[in-house]
């Protein structure tokens, strides 16, 4: 279980949010540009230090104090799919395993390069791939060690419909079949709806709705979560 | 067509001082047992002053790196007083703090003596040298987006498993730039030196001892080992750096 309250100030606003997952489930946080969702998320992750709150995942305590980040044991997929450049395609996917682990889990590691169709990349370069394969080969990287906790920051933002689709189909059955806790944000919120049943909606770093897609869109609590909501 | 004459022009003058080697001069005496010394020692000691600058500047370097901005201003103005010094002040305020009325009487007790020893050539080379190595590792540092170094701890890799896995191998040409110019920076260093280690004679003392007592066919041979070993390395390694940064 993801059990956080995250505090953190950030002009114009500090962000006070409360968050609590249940193990195997997921939870998407919607909200304007600018609402707090990406840095709640950096915060969970590890990639920033909130000013107060506190985070345990699982009965394990993040912070405080702020543990580090190879003790974590989550995986953090951002619109920048920060594959190290040095390292082909295939020792990126690798990259979180162990020795050991490589061999015992090299059907894993084949079932997502098939899913993804990474195959024909696996000795590319990162420089030499375009974004949408390079966001594929981090979402294998990030699944491969099997993470307890996965976080998405709007990895699917500039992608074309089809890959999008084939993408939230491939998490969606993964999340099933791993049982990781998932937390996704997102400004769309078709694909939030695809990936978590319940949403959390953010204004100005404060939870101003948290149930289900039915409840919130039926009682927006406020014009702009409305308008946000609102058809194009 | 005017601007390529002057660039042109502009790279005749640049190159225009290497043609002084082929100035007669009278026969270059080869073979001075001093010179042999001079390059030995010049070699061997900067060689070990490197190693000293790698073990304790890296360290640092990732340090200060992963600072905050203020911190970072505060080593940087530190580092910079020991770039900016200039090197015959630097010999003297040396000679003095390690001297017999200050540090010195202290190492000499358990037998360091910083006047005139391998000791005290090392320990100058390092000083001149090491902030140009700090500031080029953390401008390298810099230049690796911190996300890949969160990618790889949340992958399971600590902080020095980053380090080597992912941040060095992306850095490691910045780190060969950094590294040539503290090589060239300790190799050359006369100013200091000649205050703090005239002995052992490292290559600029020898060549202007030389100059002064045999005068230029005795300094010439030196004066090309001179320039070949102080020249190529921080040559290739930012000819390297350009060529990566143009392919990028």
């Amino acid at each position: 279980m993801l059990d956080a309250r995250v505090i953190k100030a950030r002009a114009p606003f500090t962000i006070d949010v409360a968050l609590q997952v249940a193990r195997g489930a997921s939870c998407g946080l919607f909200g304007a540009s600018g609402a707090g969702k990406s840095t709640i998320l950096a915060c969970i992750a590890g990639a920033e230090t909130p000013d107060g709150g506190t985070i345990e995942l699982d009965g394990r305590r993040l912070y405080p104090p702020a543990i580090p980040l190879h003790q974590r044991s989550l995986g953090y997929l951002t619109q920048d799919a920060a594959l190290f450049p040095h390292l082909r395609v295939a020792e990126n996917i690798r990259f979180g395993l162990a020795p050991a682990q490589r061999r015992e889990r090299s059907a894993w590691i084949d079932e997502l390069v098939e899913r993804l169709d990474l195959g024909a990349l696996l000795h590319a370069s990162p420089r030499a791939i375009s974004g949408g394969q390079a966001r594929r080969v981090a979402l294998a990287r990030m699944l491969a060690p099997k993470p307890p906790l996965v976080l998405l920051d709007e990895p699917f933002t500039g992608l074309d419909r089809q890959l999008v689709r084939e993408l939230l189909t491939a998490i969606a059955g993964w999340q099933r079949e791993l049982g990781f806790t998932l937390v996704v944000v997102d400004h769309d919120a078709d694909i939030l709806a695809r990936l978590a049943p319940r949403v959390v909606a953010i204004e100005h770093g404060r939870t101003i709705a948290d149930g289900s897609w039915d409840e919130i869109r039926a009682h927006p609590a406020t014009p702009l979560l409305e308008r946000l909501l609102a058809p194009l | 067509m005017m601007r390529r004459a002057a660039t042109v022009l502009f790279a005749i003058v640049l190159l225009y001082p290497l043609a002084g080697l082929l100035v007669p001069v009278g026969a270059w005496r080869w073979g001075d047992p001093a010179t042999a010394d001079a390059v030995r020692v010049s070699l061997v000691l900067t060689a070990i002053a490197m190693i000293v600058v790698v073990l304790i500047g890296t360290p640092m370097a990732l340090a200060i790196a992963r600072a905050s901005a203020r911190e970072r201003l505060v080593w940087q103005a530190i580092l910079l007083v020991s770039v900016l010094v200039p090197p015959l002040a630097l010999g003297i305020l040396f000679s003095l703090a390690f001297g017999p009325h200050a540090l010195g009487a202290y190492l000499d007790r358990v037998g360091l003596k910083m006047t005139n020893t391998p000791l005290a050539f090392v320990v100058t080379q390092v000083y001149v040298s090491i902030g140009y190595y700090i500031l080029g590792a953390v401008a390298a540092l810099d230049a690796v987006p911190a996300a890949l170094g969160v990618q790889a701890g949340l992958l399971g890799a600590n902080r020095w498993s980053t380090f080597r896995r992912v941040t060095f191998p992306i850095a490691r040409l910045g780190f060969a730039v950094a590294l040539s110019l503290a090589w060239v920076r300790a190799l050359t260093e006369f100013g200091a030196v000649v205050v703090t280690a005239y002995y052992p004679a490292g290559m600029p003392v020898a060549i202007w001892t030389g100059l002064e007592n045999f005068g230029l066919p005795a300094v010439m041979p030196l004066l090309v080992v001179f320039l070949l070993t102080a020249l190529p390395l921080p040559w290739l390694a930012h000819l390297f750096a350009q060529r990566r940064i143009a392919r990028a």
